[in-house]
């Protein structure tokens, strides 16, 4: 299946916040070994959106997002920021790094410093921000992350999970960046915790208007909380579209090892059992509108 | 006829050491539990709920700083039975890759039964079983750290199989795995189930909850709520209220009994959790309204 970028389906008039542009990634290249991770991706992120990327283990997923912000440089192809090529210099690919900023999974495990304050303003201090900007970048992203000032002068190592957790994304959000990927941010946590992590992130997105790459395993989460999805499968994107079109189909996202949730299931039996219901329906509220409208019509 | 108890926890309680002798805060406190054995029992509860702790308690990884948790009558703060204790529970964690020591499959499952001693030709049998029984036969030869995550747990699971255990914990062992690899770990235990081995699950995912023939609610330290799936999803409020959810067909079978045109009406069973029973009952309440079916 082709996948259309998002600025040729909107018009060329539109550049894209990030871009992927024929983009391959093999690991071991002239070994015996070499695996290809990615093949030939297109793909562009339009700004403002919470975009998700689902995919089996194996399926490229954190290989791509370490391509976002030059973590590493594709074999072929180019990545653009604004369309710029990211790698146009190389030796100014850290000042990308504070543009993508980049929250990988379990990112507790990362925190080093001894208050959570400082381990906050690690990114800004790098940065060379004054003490004053540093200060208020900090406040802010403890602010969006739910962290109380209280919490500042604490160790990172006194604090549970889901407070780690939240220090940890803190870090990434107070270097300001134009982009957050986010790797799993709510695994692990118990549902109270994944709603609450999810909830301000999309939050942050709205007050920021800031772009946002989520990766999850959990369809009833993306469900919830995405605007686009990006399918992978093997190295490849094989669907990038809206929530509701790629829930639409079932099939092509059980061929690749995942799932869709459990209300779309339940509306896609009603609707080959006759009923005229919608099967694009992913979240409880859709599905009791749905329901309640065939009610109301009789 | 009483169904025998394999694991009798009484009135225990666990407090994590600190540095700061006036913060002990008890991460388990007065909690009493009877599992039965061969029975299929999920834990919930919030992060911090307790669940965890309980779960290291079930085989010795901890012992309780009051009561006494017995394991087939054996105590598990008797420190001399700490290896037949073993033996019979099982544990496996969340992260895979911190349970594999071995660099070949069939000799990580091998692991626990040389450690017990356990005769070359009988440790071959154990181990070609155990690997069958997780389906992971093929990958008898192959390095751990290549497999999948799904794959990499059914392995964990396999070296715990090994030594021959009658009851399996598994502390969140499929919080870091994708759909496929959660679906993998469901069917092989509930398959060792059906083959009458005790289950513990404790997960953070309803669904896999709902599989469950028992569901234990734990929050802060206590049980909150203990009994059938079907019970326990049948309050959602008093599950929301302590972080946790119900699963998503249970939410919406609730929304939809309470809403004003249906309410007196048409009833909905208390706690579905299968999308098709409530595709059944949500069919039947079309009908009852007489929603037209559209000709196919």
């Amino acid at each position: 299946m082709k996948v259309v970028p998002r600025s040729e389906r909107h018009g060329h008039n539109i550049v894209a916040k990030l871009e992927l542009e024929n983009v391959s990634y093999v690991y071991g290249a002239g070994t015996p070994f070499c695996i290809t991770a990615l093949k030939d991706i297109n793909i562009s992120f339009g700004e403002n959106k919470i975009t998700g990327i689902i995919g089996h283990t194996g399926s490229g997923k954190s290989t791509l997002t370490q391509l976002f912000n030059g973590l590493i440089k594709p074999e072929t192809g180019v990545v653009r920021l604004d369309g710029m090529d990211i790698w146009e210099d190389p030796k100014a690919i850290s000042k990308i790094r504070h543009r993508i900023g980049l929250v990988f999974q379990y990112p507790e495990y990362q925190l080093f410093e001894e208050t959570v304050e400082k381990d906050i303003a690690f990114g800004p201090v790098n940065m060379k921000k004054t003490p004053e900007q540093v200060k208020l970048l900090v406040e802010q992203a403890a602010d969006f992350t739910g962290i109380p000032k209280s919490m500042l002068c604490m160790s990172p190592f006194e604090l549970s999970g889901g407070q780690k957790r939240r220090v940890a994304i803190a870090g990434v959000i107070a270097m300001d960046p134009d982009i957050l990927v986010l790797d799993e941010p709510a695994a692990g946590l118990d549902p109270g915790g994944r709603e609450e992590i999810l909830g301000r992130i999309k939050a942050y997105r709205d007050k920021k208007n800031k772009t946002v790459i989520l990766i999850s395993h959990s369809m009833e989460d993306m469900a919830k909380y995405a605007e686009e999805l990006v399918v992978m499968k093997n190295g490849t994107v094989i669907m990038h579209d809206t929530v509701a079109e790629v829930f639409k189909r079932t099939d092509l996202i059980e061929e690749t090892g995942l799932s869709v949730p459990r209300i779309t299931k339940l509306m896609k039996r009603l609707k080959k059992d006759g009923y005229p219901v919608s099967d694009s329906v992913y979240t409880v509220e859709a599905a009791y509108n749905e329901i309640m409208n065939v009610l109301n019509k009789q | 006829m009483p169904k025998e108890i394999i694991i009798s926890a009484e009135n225990i309680s666990f407090e994590y050491p600190t540095d700061d002798m006036s913060v002990n805060h008890a991460a388990v406190s007065n909690v009493s539990i009877a599992i039965e054995k061969g029975s299929f029992v999920a834990i919930l509860g919030h992060n911090g709920s307790g669940k965890s702790t309980l779960a290291k308690l079930f085989n010795g990884i901890l012992v309780p700083t009051e009561g006494k948790i017995f394991v087939k009558g054996m105590d598990t703060s008797d420190d001399d039975l700490l290896f037949e204790l073993r033996k019979t529970v099982g544990m496996v964690f969340q992260n895979p890759d911190n349970q594999l020591v071995a660099t070949i499959v069939e000799e990580d499952v091998a692991f626990a039964p040389e450690n017990l001693g356990v005769q070359p030709a009988e440790i071959r049998k154990r181990v070609d079983k155990a690997l069958e029984t997780v389906g992971m036969k093929e990958y008898a030869s192959h390095a751990p750290h290549k497999l999948s995550g799904g794959q990499k747990q059914r392995v964990a699971i396999a070296g715990i199989l090994a030594m021959e255990p009658e009851c399996i914990v598994l502390d969140e062992s499929t919080a870091m795995l994708d759909p496929a690899g959660r679906a993998e770990i469901m069917k092989t235990i509930k398959r060792l189930n059906e083959n009458g081995m005790t289950v513990i699950l404790i997960t953070h995912y309803m669904d896999e909850a709902a599989e469950a023939d028992r569901i234990i609610v734990m929050n802060d330290g206590k049980v909150e709520a203990d009994g059938a799936p079907r019970k326990i999803f049948s309050e959602p409020g008093k599950l929301s209220a302590i972080g946790l959810d119900v699963p998503q067909i249970t939410e919406l079978t609730e929304l939809l009994s309470s809403s004003d045109i249906i309410k007196n009406k048409f009833s909905f069973p208390k706690g579905i959790t299968d999308e098709d029973e409530a595709a059944d009952y949500i069919e039947r309440l079309f009908d009852s309204f007489g929603a037209a079916v559209r000709p196919q």
